[in-house]
């Protein structure tokens, strides 16, 4: 349900999900639409209350950011403690997620290479390319002034032979 | 919904490894439009989210054990609203879900509401 208002009271856990759940949860188990309608509103008041207080013992604490600690404490404080040892589990794979993630990319990264080593290495690559660059450009430069030298000297010899022709002239008209 | 648990999707609407169902996006959502929520850490938004799962299952399972549906396998609004009157962990959704009251109880209490008054 998508809310274009863009109203923040609008924001529900959309209903497909919650069908799911319900009837995963009670198979079999006739549900009215109404019934349906409140419980998706009611995941919304649970968030804000867990939200809230866990907030305020984020806020207690100096915190600036609402810790996995803080929700397990709220949870606890608003009787909800009994969700606690299931809401750990996941917990738990979140830690081994984040670790088998850290592994793979420290293999792509290390490679037993120090980072200095890594940026000399880098370094050298870019020097060498610039060299590269610089080489190619004067040899074009080289190429260039070379063809230039040929046009030049091929035109001076027309010139040439065109001038000594033109300079008996000259030395008539006189 | 779900994706396989190879796909590491911290950021996606569909919760991919985290042995979640209900979107991870939408939960963060509707904590940050609490008032004063401050940031939230990834893995308390995944607590959340999960403690969220349980809630709804509890509350499905209470109003339907406890409620008048029970016999004939079917759930209702009245059992939502009974289960969160008389469950204590449940009563911060009794202004959401106000229990339907007998007609005759209304008036009785509210006879009993002016006498308090005349009393005063």
């Amino acid at each position: 349900m998508a809310s274009s208002s863009g109203n923040d009271d609008d924001l529900t856990i959309p209903r497909a999900a919650i069908n799911k759940m319900i009837k995963e949860t009670l198979p079999n188990v006739r549900v009215a639409n109404d019934a349906r309608e409140l419980v998706v509103n009611c995941c919304t008041e649970f968030i804000h209350l867990v939200s809230s207080e866990a907030n305020e013992i984020c806020n207690k604490s100096e915190k600036k950011t609402i810790s996995p600690e803080h929700v397990i404490n709220a949870l606890e404080s608003l009787g909800f403690g009994s969700y606690i040892t299931e809401v750990k589990d996941v917990l738990q794979e979140c830690k081994s997620v984040a670790l088998k993630r850290r592994k793979a990319s420290s293999r792509l990264e290390n490679l037993g290479i120090p980072e200095e080593e890594l940026l000399r290495q880098q370094q050298e690559l870019f020097a060498k390319a610039r060299q590269q660059q610089a080489e190619l450009a004067q040899q074009e430069w080289l190429q260039m002034q070379h063809a230039a030298e040929q046009a030049h000297m091929a035109s001076a010899a027309a010139t040439q032979q065109a001038g000594s022709s033109q300079d008996e002239d000259d030395d008539d008209d006189i | 919904m779900k994706m396989s648990a190879n796909t590491a999707d911290q950021d996606n609407n569909v919760p991919a490894n985290k042995n979640v169902s209900l979107p991870v996006s939408r939960v963060r959502l509707i904590m940050k439009s609490s008032p004063d929520v401050s940031n939230i850490n990834q893995d308390a938004l995944f607590l959340t989210t999960r403690a969220t799962e349980l809630f709804v299952q509890f509350l499905a399972v209470s109003s339907f054990n406890n409620g008048a549906g029970k016999q004939s396998n079917t759930l209702a609004y009245s059992d939502l609203a009974s289960t969160a009157e008389e469950t204590d962990t449940f009563h911060f959704l009794t202004d959401i879900l106000p229990k339907k009251i007998l007609a005759g109880d209304y008036l009785k209490s509210l006879e009993q509401m002016q006498d308090d008054e005349a009393d005063n």
